[in-house]
């Protein structure tokens, strides 16, 4: 009986041990920061949406996970980025479990009456992706066709304003791969996206034979900005380090590394 | 907490609209699945290892793996195979009846095989044939032995159909997390859309246990 008693105390020690290691190991990052106070910043995003952010062998990367990286060291705070799916992001951020959310999130005035953006740092418009020879050549043709979107981003929006709210001939899906696939095994004649996943997708995949269509007059510009709380303290530090970040020739770097061009700096800073 | 009434009313009628196809897709999924199990469930007690083996490697797939896999190979791989096309709603019946027969086979085969070897013994003593002593002695008494495992299962499926939401066919919890990806709100989608799940399963329970007490003896 007493042995037993003595393995339990053993066992609870080493596993208060493992934890404590597991704990130091995560923040130990913290170290070298000078002003205790400020605390590790939780960031969450939907890593499912290459080239902005995506699982490279479980890692979360991407253009916009360097640019957060790159903001919050000018902004000098710590940052943890962990992957949620898209709406939890949004969850996380209205209940505050979670600071900062950056995940290809359009600024949009709907949005802003619940949360916080912080300036612009990407142009961005909604494209239309279908197989080669489809008769859709504009957004006006989509009108009697079905077509495939992530449900809760933009291109649902632009695609709800063409067809209607909820209508039938919208397909929604948890994101954008799900509904690429739906296009692609015949359950959709479009899909209608965020120009440069659809884009790149084309890119990567030529033997699916996809055309992207552009329709400046259906889909407006759109910003992505990174999202708070609505009432964050943190926005200012992040908006100045933002544009830091635009001028020294940082977010250049980035862009260019992910998109292999270069980026038009002055427009974004024009929407400030 | 605080509840917009307003927006549910919104959605009230894509909710119904929801709730129809969910009764719909556990409705098929059990009938065929049903029929399917007692098919897979007589097949799998053959006494012939090779006849039986085919059964068996069914059940232990069906069985063995996530259906939120199997919804998705269904849905993008199975159904364009045959038709070309993806459909929603054709997947994930497929999908409820092929899951759901794996596991009713084997609430058949329990049932069955819980009857006692002499019940069948005083059968065919009595003259009567093999299917004759299955269909008039065994059956009737192993029916009355599945009816709890039968009603879990079909409470399972229902609950189940949720997955469809993932392949568009919109069903209750589509409609359910179309709504949180508008107003980016939890409670209100999620709570009513529990609730309805809640009401459809306890009306089937209620139904099978009017069921056992007609069928019980003592």
């Amino acid at each position: 009986m007493k042995k037993a008693k003595y393995l339990v105390t053993f066992l609870v020690m080493a596993f208060m041990l493992f934890l404590t290691a597991c704990g130091t190991s995560e923040t130990s990052g913290n170290g070298s920061d000078s002003s205790n106070e400020k605390k590790t910043l939780r960031v969450v995003t939907d890593a499912a949406y290459a080239p902005f952010e995506y699982q490279d062998k479980g890692e979360i990367v991407g253009f916009d996970i360097d640019l957060i990286k790159a903001v919050a060291k000018e902004a000098g705070y710590e940052i943890d980025i962990a992957h949620t799916g898209w709406d939890p992001i949004f969850v996380e951020l209205e209940k505050k479990i979670a600071d900062i959310g950056i995940s290809s999130i359009t600024i949009n005035d709907d949005r802003k009456k619940t949360y916080d953006f912080s300036v612009p740092y990407f142009l961005s418009t909604n494209k239309i992706m279908v197989p080669e020879g489809s008769p859709i050549k504009s957004a006006e043709d989509l009108k009697d066709k079905t077509v495939a979107v992530q449900n809760a981003t933009t291109g649902q929006e632009a695609v709800e304003g063409l067809l209607g709210k909820n209508s039938d001939q919208i397909k929604k899906f948890e994101n954008n791969n799900l509904a690429i696939m739906e296009l692609k095994a015949g359950g959709a004649d479009a899909v209608v996206a965020d120009n440069t996943v659809i884009e790149e997708y084309a890119k990567n995949n030529p033997n699916d034979k996809f055309v992207i269509i552009e329709d400046k007059d259906a889909f407006a510009q759109e910003f992505y900005g990174l999202m708070f709380s609505k009432g964050s303290k943190i926005k200012a530090d992040f908006d100045k380090a933002l544009n830091e970040v635009f001028d020294n020739g940082t977010y250049a770097k980035i862009y260019n590394k992910w998109f292999k061009v270069d980026p038009d700096v002055q427009l974004l800073k024009d929407q400030q | 907490m605080d509840i917009q009434w307003n927006i549910l009313a919104e959605y009230a009628p894509f909710f119904l609209k929801g709730t129809l196809l969910t009764i719909g897709l556990s409705l098929a999924g059990i009938l065929i699945g049903t029929i399917l199990g007692l098919f897979i469930g007589l097949g799998k007690m053959m006494k012939n290892k090779l006849l039986s083996f085919p059964f068996g490697l069914y059940i232990t797939l069906f069985r063995g793996t996530p259906m939120l896999v199997q919804i998705m190979l269904i849905h993008f791989a199975v159904v364009p195979l045959f038709t070309g096309g993806t459909n929603g709603i054709a997947a994930a019946i497929l999908t409820l009846s092929l899951n759901s027969a794996a596991y009713i086979a084997e609430i058949f085969r329990a049932g069955i095989q819980s009857i006692d070897k002499g019940q069948m013994e005083a059968a065919r003593s009595l003259g009567m044939t093999h299917v004759q002593a299955m269909r008039y002695v065994i059956l009737p008494q192993a029916f009355k032995r599945m009816i709890p495992p039968l009603g879990n299962e079909f409470i399972v499926l229902i609950k189940e159909s949720s997955l469809a939401s993932l392949v568009a066919a919109p069903e209750l919890m589509y409609w359910g997390r179309a709504m949180q990806g508008q107003y980016f709100r939890v409670w209100e989608p999620y709570i009513t859309a529990a609730l309805i799940y809640l009401v459809l399963t306890l009306s089937l329970s209620y139904v099978l246990s009017r069921l056992e007490r007609r069928l019980a003896t003592e």
